[in-house]
């Protein structure tokens, strides 16, 4: 079933019409009727006058292939050796306990028992290995796949390369959602249409900040239906005398943002930002802090067909340097791991519950790891030579750990370049890891670094 | 690089003689008006023209050329009566003269200088201390002092000093931090140290970057992939930042630092662009007074040029030559009009002020901007969009919309709601003139947050009232207020012709009303009012 034509033979008029035109338009992805559903449920007051909706309702907005992407993202460089790559036993190890997972053989952190859980849809990469050590440069280079310095090529973020391929320029919703993001990488060449909406939490609303709510997205309460629309169209009508044929990008980014922002108030968002909505019980399971409630936000996204959304853990209570532990590593990271782990595992079982696992890939990164050797601060340095990053859900075969560094944690065997994650994370994803996006300068730029090839073994 | 060698034995050169540190010898000549200035601008660009064969484009009209100067320098579009006034005179100085007014008049009620020098604060704060660092927030608290530097106009390199030999109090642990002492007017320039990051190697990057567009902090933990700076340059700069700040009275070997702590790896003071370091710091100098000397020096080739080149943009939209930031790596050809403008500069006395006023006065300023960025890149012969500063933005609807500015009416200003709006806006502010930021917050928020819910609502807005209750003007006069009043023209004919035709489409009164707030509300969030043409 095509959406296009679904679109085309629905007349618009007003939701419940469309809910009923479709239900003789069979069959439907799970992901279509949950958009049907929803535009029932969005009632009147925004919905019965544009034709958008009825795409919208139509399941237009689903992303192109049905597949979505969640980063956890984890500000600073999380420990390997404390979370995913243990060594019992040796000086670099430090006090942690190793556990058992649901994985036969795989072994993790006792203070990830949640995540132990999951671990059959888990797979650790215990050898990545990379050359940049310092935090900006690092994240830019585990965050778009490219060495800062290379060229100056504006490379887009992970986000954004993977909003242009599994995303639809027809959902309600950006195709790339950036929760609390701390350190920003942007569309770069691929431009504003991929840019994402960042959800910062910088609100004077404790409340809105605690629920990462979007705010403003409701207009004033003396505006009607019809008057909003023509407001609207009034809008559109100067920004185009103003733009016409202009092809400067603060004015392309301009209308971008606009019609993007637009959108979202003509369908609400479909209440995708509404957290209240969710059972209390299930937002304390995800952990009522800003990243235990991002991840549930992040279910919502992905459920309403959103192909990218970035969460970061960037703070716990008691921390404040997020990952960065040059000392009191050991306190810092339990503290973190506490606040990482029902979050992480709810985000799992709530997906797989959901049906979504299959289809939604979630990556668990940071900028690199920490070295294996502790400090005299009890704390961890910067580390990228051999780390672990956890790869899970659509394409990917867990209950496995891939490859290993070494008894002291020094070396890596079965090394992973950035480039292989990249080719790795676009193969799970079904996104040819070949494929290439043309520069503003002609230039044919790879989602893929050169020399990355996708690890098989990590591949279900 | 062999250029700047040259120079920099120069400079070396003048550090151990007495004659270092004083203004050079041609500010006795007779000094150049900033009107002089702006004809010699002119004609350095109209030489560029002849030899390329470009075309530079007409100047723009007296209310394009009015609202670009007021945002520019009062940081704030101007009133439909400031603008009415303009369009009115019929004097053939009228825009060579508004640009002194603004820049030097600071009679009451508007306060031209002062709003100028706190605009031109906020552009240096964002220059000196990025949207995106870390310590972009607490750079704010640089403002006053910035504020009355500009207002003072102090000479830049003074300026630059200033800044440069400040001492940041050493902080007592556990300490409740001080505020500078009262005495020290100052004491508040080591705001800018605070915000960087007080480390010797924070420092050196900062300085060099805003102070000589030289960015070497990738040369800190290796040779720098593209430009020819090493680690020596690198830390050869941090080491002037490592000692206590003491100046003793015999000359003394020059300061060290320890890049790495494990290897033990140490540098030596030393300047950029020199073979060697340092070789002794005088007597009664601290070594970081050698290094002020040498950074705001005539003869350094990227002082002058640097904040010359950050003045064109930050006016112009663009540079001068090159990236503000990377100024080592523009070739000497490249830079020719901007080291040659920068001579002139050194020539004034380092006069911000007659800088400014040169650059606004002269024919290159009036271009206008370009729908196709190719024309922009090429030959000058256009300027870019440039995209306002959260600041700017607020303070332009604050004029249009008749915001009450007076304390005792708690305004926006004084009520909290101007600090949220700049905060959400700084989310997502521009890094340079011509890039716009701005993402779907910032547009839901000028779309639906409270400002323009107030601004319009019948009841609540002054300027919609104030047109619509007037019972004298026709529809298409009402039109032209808010046109005025908003983006500081007339509306063309195909646009009255369209709000008309949806004015008279309304069924009543009530409606008929209505639609002159949707209008506003349209030009609020249009492009043309958050791009500045």
């Amino acid at each position: 079933m095509s959406a296009r034509r679904l679109r085309l033979s629905v007349p618009v008029r007003h939701p419940a019409a469309d809910a009923a035109a479709s239900r003789f338009i069979a069959p439907f992805s799970r992901r279509e009727l949950f958009g049907l559903g929803l535009a029932g449920a969005l009632g009147v007051s925004y919905s019965g006058w544009l034709p958008r909706l009825a795409a919208a309702a139509a399941g237009k907005a689903a992303a192109k292939q049905g597949k979505s992407c969640i980063l956890l993202w984890m500000n600073g460089g999380p420990s390997q050796t404390d979370t995913f790559d243990l060594k019992p036993g040796h000086a670099n190890g430090g006090p942690f306990k190793e556990i058992a997972t649901a994985a036969p053989g795989v072994r993790i952190s006792e203070h990830l028992p949640g995540i132990a859980q999951q671990m059959n849809d888990l797979a650790i990469i215990r050898s990545l290995s990379t050359k940049e050590g310092e935090h900006g440069l690092a994240t830019r280079l585990m965050l778009t796949g490219y060495a800062a310095q290379q060229a100056a090529v504006r490379y887009p973020s992970l986000g954004s390369l993977l909003a242009k391929e599994l995303g639809s320029d027809e959902s309600d919703l950006p195709n790339f959602i950036s929760l609390s993001p701390f350190r920003m990488v942007d569309a770069g060449f691929l431009g504003p249409n991929y840019a994402p909406l960042t959800v910062s939490g910088a609100s004077n609303d404790p409340n809105t900040r605690a629920n990462l709510a979007l705010e403003d997205l409701v207009p004033p309460r003396d505006r009607g239906d019809a008057a909003l629309k023509d407001q609207f169209d009034i809008l559109r009508f100067m920004t185009r005398q103003f733009d016409e044929n202009s092809s400067a990008e603060a004015v392309q980014a301009h209308r971008a943002s606009y019609a993007k922002a637009m959108r979202m108030v003509e369908t609400q968002a479909r209440k995708a930002f509404e957290l209240d909505q969710e059972p209390a019980e299930l937002r304390d399971a995800y952990g009522r802090n800003r990243f235990g409630q991002g991840c549930l936000l992040a279910r919502r996204l992905v459920e309403r067909g959103v192909a990218f959304v970035e969460v970061t853990l960037a703070g716990a209570p008691g921390n404040v340097a997020g990952w960065d532990t040059h000392a009191d590593n050991f306190n810092q990271v339990k503290t973190l791991s506490q606040t990482l782990d029902p979050a992480w595992a709810t985000l799992m079982k709530d997906l797989r519950d959901r049906g979504l696992l299959s289809s939604t890939l979630v990556v668990w990164m940071g900028e690199f790891g920490r070295t294996p050797k502790i400090n005299p601060n009890g704390g961890r340095d910067h580390f990228p030579m051999a780390w672990s990053v956890v790869l899970g859900g659509a394409g990917i075969r867990g209950g496995q750990a891939f490859g290993a560094s070494g008894a002291d944690g020094l070396t890596p065997e079965r090394a992973v370049s950035v480039a292989s994650l990249y080719a790795t994370i676009c193969a799970a994803l079904g996104v040819d890891p070949k494929k290439e996006n043309i520069s503003p300068e002609g230039r044919p730029i790879g989602l893929v670094d050169r020399g990355g090839e996708p690890i098989k073994e990590l591949l279900s | 690089m062999a250029r700047g060698l040259a120079i920099a034995i120069a400079v070396l050169g003048a550090l151990v003689s007495t004659a270092f540190g004083q203004r050079p010898a041609a500010a006795s000549a007779p000094r150049m008006t900033s009107q002089e200035l702006a004809e010699w601008i002119d004609a350095r660009f109209a030489e560029q023209y002849r030899q390329t064969g470009l075309e530079p484009a007409a100047a723009v009209d007296d209310a394009t050329f009015l609202r670009r100067l007021f945002l520019d320098l009062q940081g704030r579009i101007p009133t439909v009566a400031q603008l009415r006034d303009f369009l009115a005179d019929q004097g053939s100085l009228k825009r060579p003269n508004y640009v002194e007014r603004l820049v030097n008049a600071d009679e009451r009620p508007d306060r031209f200088a002062r709003r100028t020098a706190e605009h031109q604060s906020r552009v240096w704060r964002r220059m000196m201390v990025p949207a995106s660092a870390p310590g972009a927030a607490m750079a704010v608290q640089l403002e006053p002092w910035l504020t009355r530097q500009f207002a003072a106009n102090t000479p830049y390199d003074e300026f630059a000093r200033k800044l440069l030999l400040v001492s940041l109090p050493r902080p007592i642990a556990g300490a409740v931090p001080q505020p500078p002492p009262v005495s020290d007017s100052d004491a508040a320039a080591a705001v800018f140290q605070r915000a960087v990051g007080a480390q010797p190697e924070n420092l050196a990057s900062a300085y060099v970057r805003v102070f000589l567009g030289v960015r070497l902090n990738c040369a800190q933990c290796h040779d720098h992939p593209f430009t020819d700076w090493k680690r020596d340059d690198f830390w050869g700069i941090a080491a002037f930042f490592s000692g206590d700040g003491a100046k003793p009275a015999a000359p003394q070997p020059p300061p060290t630092i320890v890049a790495d702590s494990t290897s033990g790896l140490a540098f030596s003071a030393k300047l950029l662009w020199a073979e060697k370091p340092l070789e002794q710091t005088p007597a009664g100098k601290s070594p970081r007074d050698v290094l002020a000397e040498w950074m705001t020096s005539p003869a350094n080739p990227n002082f002058a040029a640097t904040v010359v080149n950050r003045t064109w943009q930050y006016l112009c939209g663009r540079g001068l030559a090159g990236s503000v930031d990377d100024l080592d790596r523009v070739s000497p050809q490249e830079r020719q009009v901007l080291d040659d403008l920068a001579k002139l500069f050194v020539e004034s006395g380092f006069d911000l002020r007659w800088l400014i006023m040169g650059i606004c006065q002269s024919r290159v300023y009036q271009q206008p901007y370009s729908n196709d960025p190719a024309n922009e890149a090429e030959g000058f012969t256009h300027r870019p969009l440039k995209t306002l500063l959260p600041e700017q933005v607020f303070d332009s609807l604050e004029q249009a919309l008749g915001l009450p500015v007076a304390k005792a009416d708690n305004g926006p200003r004084f009520n909290g709601l101007r600090d949220q709006f700049v905060a959400r806006m700084n989310e997502a502010a521009p890094e340079s003139p011509a890039d716009y930021k701005g993402g779907i917050p910032q547009a839901l928020m000028l779309m639906n947050g409270q400002l323009t819910a107030d601004a319009t609502n019948l009841d609540s807005s002054r300027t919609l009232r104030a047109v619509v209750e007037a019972p004298f003007l026709k529809p298409e006069e009402k039109i032209e207020t808010l046109y005025l009043a908003a983006l500081t023209r007339k509306p063309a004919p195909q646009e009255l012709e369209f709000l008309l035709d949806y004015y008279r489409r309304q069924p009543g009164e009530q409606e008929r009303k209505q639609a002159f707030a949707q209008m506003l509300w349209g030009l609020l969030n249009s492009p043309e009012f958050v791009l500045s043409r």
